[in-house]
This record gives C-alpha cells, sequence and structure tokens, in this order.
C-alpha cells in the first residue's frame, strides 16, 4: 500500500473539479452550521424538556445542553464535509468518472482525528461519571414514599405515618427517597419534572432519591409497558412548602 | 431475471434430485399446516387441559409441527436422511439441488446455489419491511391525535412488539441475507459457500419462522412490548408462544448462517486472496458473523426458558419460584445490544466498499477501517447493561457500563473518517448508491450523537422509555441501516438482475424517505424530550403537535418506499441494461458475466493486489 499521496489532481479529463478553490467554503459552513447548533442546543432543551423541579431535572437539562453543545462541531465538520465533497468533488462529467488520487491513508488526519474523538469521549465521561458519583450521594434525613405500582395505579405510602394516598405530596428543599415495587407486572416509575426514573418491579424494592427545588405540580408516568391500560397509568402530585406537607400529612384519614 | 436458463432435459437429469423434484414453498406450507394439526391433536393427549382447545401447551406443539413440517416439505431433511439410510447424493442431484435448468422455480426450493438464496433473502427482506411497515403506520395513524380513534389500545398494544421484532428481522438480514449470500462467495473467487445445504437450511427456516412471527397478529398479537419483560410476558396469550418459538428458530437460522459465513469467508478464499486484500464487504460480513455467532444463543436461551416457564412448571422468570424478571432481562440484551452492529456493521462495510468505487479512490485507512468494525464488535458485547440503567437491577454496575458504552463513539467516529476519507478528493459519482451513502452519512451523525445522551446515567434517568430512545433507534435503523441498505440494493442490482435500478424513481425515494426519516424522528425527539414515554397508544394534548408532524412525516416515507417498491419490480422486468461491470469496479464480482454462471468461475481466478487501485487501464486480476 502507498503512503499518503499529496500530488495535487492536474488538470485532468473534463469533469473534476479543482480542489484547492473550495476549501475555504468548508470552513465557512463548519463555522456557520456550528454556530446555529449551538444555537438549537441552548433553545431546543429549554423550550422542549418538561418543568424541572429537582436538582436531578436541572441536571438533565444542563447534560442535555451541553452534550449537544460539544456535538455541535463534530456533527457540523461532518455535514460541511459532505456539502464540501458534493461541491468540489462531485463528477459532473459524463460516462466513468477518472481515477482520483489513489490516497490510501493519512496517518497525521488518522491521529488527530482519534485524538479529538478521545479527547471528547474522555471529558463526556468524566462529566457522567461526576454527576453520577453526585446523585448517589445522599445528605441524610430524607423524606420516605413506598411507591407502589399495579395495572394501572400508582400508590404512595408515608413509612410512619398510615398516610396511603393516588396523590403524591412532597415538602420542599428536603431530599426524597422513593422505595418503589410493583403489586404485579414490572412498572417504570417517573416523575419527568424531577429527571428521575426506576423500575417497579414485583418482589423486589428498588430506590432512588432526588431533592424537589420548586413548588409547584408534578406528573408521574409508567414508562414500563405494562399492559392495556399503560398509556393512562398517570397519577398527578405536588410540591408544597415543609409546613403545608404537614398538615396534608395529617389531615390524611389513617387507611392502615 | 433478463434470461432463464434453458431447460435441457437429457437422460442423464431427468431423475436427478429424487424427492425434492416433487418439494418447493407450496407443499412445505401444505406439510406444515398438516403437521401443525398433527402436533396440536397430539398435544390434547398428552397435556390434557379439559376444555380448553389452545392451551400453552398445544400452541406450543402447533408451532413445533408448523416448523418440521415446513422443513420436511421443503425438502431440507431429504439429503442428511438419505446418507443415514447410505445414499449418497450423485453429482446430478447436486446440480439439481443447486437449481441447474430450473428456471425462476429454483426460488421456490429449498436450492443450494448461493445467488439464489441470496435472491430469497432480498425477496423475504422486503417482505417482512412491507409487513412492519404496515404496522408502523397503523401505529402512526393510531398517534395522529391524542386518544384511542383508530384502532384501540389492545389492539395497539398487539401491534407494537410485532412491528419491532419484525422489523428487527428485516434489518438483520437487510444487508448480509442478500449480499453476505450472492456477491461475498464471488468476491473471494469462491464457486459457492462452505455449505451450500446450511445456506439453504439458514433461509428456510427464517421462512418459517417469520410466517409464525407475522401470524402472532392472527391470535390477537402480543401485548407485550418487543422486549417482552418476563412478568408482562406471563400475561400474554398464545401469541406469546409463537412469538418465543418464531424467536428461538429465528436464532437457529442466524447461528447456521454466521457459521457458513464465517467458514467461508476464511477457507474458500481463492489463490492469493489474502487477508490484506479482501474487499471491506467480506470483512464485515466476518465481523458481523462472528458478533452473531456470539449474540444469537443468548436469545435462544431466553427464549426457551420463557417457552418452559409457559408450557412447563419451570420458574426462570418467575420471582416465587427462585427465579427472576431481571435474568430474562439480561439475556435478552446480551442478545439485544451486539444484534445492533449485527444489523450496522454490514450497511457500513457495504458503503465502505461503494465508496470507494463511486468516487474512484481506494477506501481510506483500509486497516483503521477493519480495527473499527472488530473493536466496534467487541465493545458491543460488553455494553448489554446500558438498556437496563434504570431497572433498578444492579446500580452499581452503572458507571462501568457508561464507560464501555461511550467507548463505542471512538470506532464509530472512523466510520465517518473512512467514509468522507474515502470520497474527499474523489471524482465523486452521483448515482443513486452514492446518494443514499450521503442520507446515510447525515442520519448516522444524529442517530450515533443522540446514543451519547442516552448512555449518561443521569441523562438516562430522564430519557429512558421516552420516545427520545425510539426517534434516536430509528435514525439508526431507518436513517442510517435501511438507507445502507438501499445503497447496497442499487449498487449490486445490476449484478442480480443484469439492469440498473431506476435512476429516476430511486431519486424520488430518496428525497421522500430522506425528507420524512427528517419529519417523523425529527418532531418524535421532540415528544420524548417532552416526556412522552414509548409504547403508548394514547398522550395527553402537550404532546399533540410532535406527534401529528411525525405521524404526517410517517406518510411520506411511506410514499417514499412504496416508488422503491415500484421501482425494484419495474427495472427486474424491463430496465436499462447494465453490463457485467456497470461502476468499473475492480472487485471479483464484477469481472464475472450477468447473469452469473453456476458456479460462478470458469477457471480459478488469481488475485495479485486488493480490489482498490483504480489508477490503472484495465482491471487486471482475473
Amino acid at each position: 500500500m502507498t503512503t499518503s499521496d499529496n500530488t495535487p489532481s492536474t488538470g485532468g479529463p473534463s469533469g473534476v473539479s479543482g480542489t484547492k478553490s473550495a476549501l475555504p467554503m468548508f470552513f465557512w459552513a463548519w463555522g456557520i452550521l456550528t454556530v446555529i447548533g449551538v444555537l438549537l442546543s441552548v433553545f431546543v432543551p429549554h423550550r422542549y424538556m418538561p418543568h424541572m423541579m429537582s436538582n436531578d431535572g436541572n441536571l438533565a437539562v444542563t447534560t442535555t445542553i451541553l452534550f449537544s453543545i460539544c456535538a455541535a462541531p463534530v456533527a457540523a465538520g461532518v455535514y460541511a464535509a459532505s456539502l464540501h465533497i458534493l461541491r468540489a468533488y462531485r463528477y459532473r462529467g459524463e460516462g466513468v468518472p477518472p481515477a482520483a488520487p489513489q490516497i490510501r491513508e493519512n496517518t497525521k488526519l488518522l491521529v488527530t482525528w482519534l485524538t479529538a474523538s478521545a479527547v471528547l469521549t474522555v471529558f463526556v465521561l468524566v462529566w457522567g461519571l461526576g454527576a453520577l458519583a453526585a446523585e448517589n450521594s445522599s445528605s441524610g434525613n430524607p423524606v420516605v414514599v413506598d411507591v407502589t405500582g399495579q395495572q394501572w395505579v400508582w400508590t404512595f405510602s408515608y413509612p410512619g405515618t398510615h398516610v396511603v394516598s393516588n396523590e403524591l405530596y412532597l415538602p420542599d428543599n428536603r431530599e426524597v427517597e422513593f422505595r418503589v415495587t410493583s403489586e404485579d407486572v414490572n412498572h417504570g416509575f417517573w416523575v419527568p419534572n424531577f429527571g428521575v426514573q426506576v423500575d417497579a418491579n414485583p418482589g423486589v424494592w428498588t430506590t432512588i432519591h432526588t431533592t424537589p427545588d420548586k413548588l409547584g405540580t408534578i406528573e408521574v408516568r409508567c414508562e414500563q409497558f405494562c399492559g392495556l391500560n399503560h398509556a393512562f397509568m398517570d397519577a398527578v402530585g405536588h410540591v408544597v412548602t415543609p409546613s403545608q406537607f404537614s398538615a396534608w400529612l395529617a389531615s390524611q384519614p389513617a387507611r392502615a | 431475471m433478463t434470461t432463464t436458463l434453458e431447460h435441457t432435459a437429457t437422460t442423464s437429469s431427468s431423475k436427478a434430485g429424487g424427492l425434492a423434484r416433487h418439494q418447493n414453498f407450496a407443499t412445505a406450507v401444505i406439510c406444515g399446516v398438516v403437521l401443525a394439526w398433527v402436533f396440536w391433536y397430539l398435544s390434547r393427549l398428552l397435556f390434557w387441559q379439559g376444555s380448553d382447545n389452545f392451551s400453552d401447551q398445544s400452541a406450543i406443539m402447533l408451532g413445533a409441527g408448523w416448523m418440521f413440517g415446513f422443513w420436511i416439505g421443503i425438502g431440507a431433511f431429504n439429503a442428511p436422511f438419505q446418507w443415514l439410510f447410505g445414499r449418497d447424493n450423485s453429482h446430478d442431484d447436486n446440480m439439481y439441488y443447486a437449481g441447474k435448468d430450473l428456471g425462476r422455480a429454483r426460488y421456490w426450493k429449498y436450492t443450494t446455489d448461493h445467488k439464489v438464496v441470496g435472491v430469497q433473502y432480498i425477496i423475504v427482506t422486503m417482505s417482512l419491511l412491507g409487513v412492519g411497515g404496515i404496522l408502523a403506520m397503523a401505529i402512526r395513524t393510531e398517534l395522529i391525535v391524542p386518544g384511542t380513534h383508530f384502532v384501540n389500545q389492545q389492539v395497539y398494544n398487539g401491534f407494537i412488539a410485532i412491528h419491532g421484532m419484525v422489523m428487527i428481522l428485516a434489518l438483520i438480514v437487510a444487508v448480509s441475507g442478500p449480499w453476505a449470500n450472492f456477491v461475498m462467495p464471488i468476491m473471494i473467487g469462491a464457486r459457492d459457500m462452505a455449505f451450500p445445504r446450511l445456506n439453504a437450511l439458514s433461509l428456510w427456516t427464517l421462512v418459517s419462522a417469520a410466517v409464525l412471527l407475522v401470524s402472532v397478529l392472527a391470535v390477537g398479537g402480543l401485548p407485550v412490548g418487543w422486549v417482552v419483560l418476563g412478568t408482562i410476558g406471563d400475561q400474554a396469550g398464545v401469541g406469546m408462544d409463537f412469538f418465543a418459538l418464531a424467536i428461538a428458530t429465528f436464532t437457529v437460522s442466524t447461528t447456521v448462517a454466521s457459521i457458513n459465513t464465517i467458514t467461508t469467508s476464511l477457507s474458500m478464499r481463492t489463490k492469493g486472496m489474502t487477508l490484506n486484500r479482501l474487499p471491506i464487504f467480506v470483512w464485515g460480513s466476518l465481523v458481523t458473523a462472528a458478533l452473531a455467532l456470539y449474540a444469537f444463543p443468548f436469545f435462544f436461551v431466553a427464549e426457551l426458558d420463557q417457552i418452559l416457564d409457559r408450557a412447563t412448571s419451570t420458574s426462570f422468570y418467575v420471582a416465587g419460584g427462585g427465579g427472576s424478571a431481571w435474568l430474562q432481562a439480561n439475556l435478552f440484551w446480551l442478545m439485544g445490544h451486539p444484534e445492533v452492529y449485527v444489523i450496522l456493521i454490514p450497511a457500513v462495510a457495504a458503503l465502505f466498499e461503494i465508496s470507494s468505487v463511486m468516487a474512484r479512490k481506494p477506501v481510506f485507512s483500509y486497516r483503521t477501517a477493519i480495527g473499527a468494525m472488530v473493536a466496534l464488535g467487541g465493545l458491543s458485547a460488553l455494553v448489554w447493561a446500558h438498556h437496563m440503567f434504570t431497572a433498578g437491577w444492579a446500580p452499581t454496575l452503572g458507571g462501568p457500563f457508561m464507560v464501555t458504552t461511550e467507548l463505542i463513539s471512538i470506532p464509530t467516529g472512523i466510520f465517518f473518517l473512512v467514509l468522507v476519507g474515502t470520497l474527499w478528493r474523489g471524482n465523486v459519482w452521483m448515482k443513486l448508491p452514492t446518494l443514499w451513502m450521503f442520507g446515510f452519512i447525515f442520519n448516522f451523525i444524529i442517530g450515533g450523537i443522540t446514543g451519547i445522551y442516552l448512555s449518561d446515567v443521569p441523562l438516562d434517568e430522564q430519557l429512558h422509555g421516552t420516545m427520545f430512545v425510539t426517534a434516536h433507534f430509528h435514525y439508526i435503523f431507518v436513517g442510517s441501516v435501511l438507507f445502507g441498505a438501499i445503497a447496497a440494493l442499487a449498487y449490486w442490482f445490476p449484478k442480480v438482475s443484469g439492469r440498473f435500478l431506476d435512476e429516476k424513481l430511486g431519486r424520488y425515494s430518496f428525497w421522500l424517505v430522506f425528507v420524512g426519516v427528517q419529519i417523523t424522528f425529527g418532531a418524535m425527539f421532540l415528544s420524548g424530550l417532552k416526556g412522552m414515554p414509548r409504547r403508548d397508544a394514547s398522550y395527553t394534548l402537550a404532546f399533540e403537535h410532535t406527534n401529528f408532524i411525525s405521524t404526517v412525516g410517517a406518510y411520506v416515507i411511506m410514499s417514499g418506499m412504496l416508488i422503491l417498491l415500484g421501482a425494484v419490480i419495474t427495472s427486474w422486468r424491463k430496465g436499462e441494461a447494465s453490463g457485467p461491470n456497470p461502476w468499473h469496479a475492480n472487485s471479483l464480482e464484477w469481472q464475472v458475466p450477468t447473469p452469473v454462471p453456476l458456479e460462478n468461475f470458469d477457471v480459478e481466478p488469481i488475485i495479485t493486489e486488493d480490489p482498490y487501485n483504480f489508477d490503472k487501464e484495465e482491471p487486471v486480476h482475473v
């Protein structure tokens, strides 16, 4: 195999385009597409992701934005290169195109490419592993909520209080630990506004925790297919002030 | 086909083939149905269930009867039984099995010629895409507005698993089936696959499994979602039994095909066809087959346990009996993630081949490209638990599986380097295969990058189980793999049919499918970001606009695919004649005549260099 051949294409048969003149356009396209990508990265997640009301929810939005910004120059580079190829290297003549420069390898380019993708991968990994470690550390003294899924209802109970409800109430600014199980098949306990989810498995307790940081209404959805009415297995929840939360607990009838 | 082989009945061959002379697809179906009934009747004697005529046991017996009957009827057991009774096939018998002088009838028989098997795979792939596509349109139509209008949620739930699994089957065979069979042996200078009868076996076991899988729709569908988590699977009706049996049989088909591909690509190479000169598509087929051989046995075990749990008193997946639904999830994804690369790698390898020929340049970084395919295959065996980040199973594994999953982006990045590097400074010939290749590049970037979002455990706890995931893997499967498969079809179509795939219809089809994919799955990303779960028959008003847009896009894709189907049918019958080497490529499949004669080569070719040197007057290696 020959190594890189840098001889510029010599005039050649009609239909073969020049290569040098169009190259600045590639960098312009790369730049412009990157800017468009970054703008989309900032606006789309804010516009479309749910109203986030917990630390994990905020992290989900931040991570989406960050990854999108990192991805913008990569995708833009490939798109700009494709446009450049279509513009500068498309064969416009009749019949079979003549042979192009027989370049087989370019070690410099390969090393650059591998380094860039490795750096981006490591960055994404460090970010993700850091966030995972932070998420797994508990502040202690959480409100515990036992969540039980059954076809096709969510039930929330508060250990030590005898309170059982189909609506979820949580105090603001205090860690909550959801202990999740199922009465029948697998369900998926998901609070889109909190950015956390875990499966409800029959006969097993799984846990997940988060800290609500805004007052308001939240939604609970099932994200694991669970049969006929899966699409309608929703519940409503409320993040309230600690005093409202205590008042709500006290007002509930004891349903042993 | 352009020319049908002359029927030359000579005295020596008039009785060749024996029983196989009377066997074809029709006798296979008849035998299958008859034996299915016999097995069902026996099951009632064996497991008497009172008035229950259609218990899990009888459903499984019925399904097994269909399979065995079909295989007997098509002739899969002829030669092994003859051998057992001490009578080997004569040369004329083997020629009959290879389809000599049989004309079109050979496409409906247990034919051993690899080119016939390749064409049969094209037909099977297109049929499966058709069934899966109709289900996709039913799903998208139901989701056009909130509420359940078009199909009720029971029917909808029954459709989603079959849509998913039919499409997965179609894509697993979409590139490997037609092209690792039709062109791969010719590319390496072989006269057929290493095991021609196993080749026919893999095709016809696939057909028997596909028929059973689609027949699930007739017994109420499969309201469980395509991953069939153990606990919800227990609630499903007899469709689940058919499903499990069909998948177990399908894994037999892929295993047989993998063994054949590995043996062929390694041991049937002609003189001078060293591994360094191997066309890169052959490398891709080899890596894919090795990966499939590792992955699909997990699927077989997963389904076998499911069948035993349902029909007998075992409890592999039943928590009360000491089993675990997480066992099922692990077995499923141990297969499920390598399988994604079993689907992807052949499409990418075919595009490497196409990019080189269409740009008139060698494959850029040939060895690195092979390394990337091998690395991807290896890594894909170590990432399965990223599908279970939110299952609650083994939270400690979240970090390690995040690492292995994100490392995948490095070999994937090399794929882009190779494709773009090959096209760069080329003289790019903008024919149909090239057009679909650019579509692949555009979509694969989107599908690939969104995978990184899902590999991040904290972010996956928001996006898992949402339409974002659905959009991500549809950009991979439809936007990338299907585009690659269509590029491969357009590229090798002249070798199969002697005619070009209609350029004009192909371009209409490309633009419709390309734009349709952006509309459908672009809007689906937004539904997912907003928080719409997958597999829901209905949704709240918040997701109204994005779903409406997705459904409109789906109809655009459908119209493009129908035009492509029209292009394939009309071009096959009366397209523009192409000659044996329309792309002026150097690899061996283009150096043999079209239609390719039985056994491909008169004289074994001798290879002196790889097929990527375009800077010379004449192809030299035949």
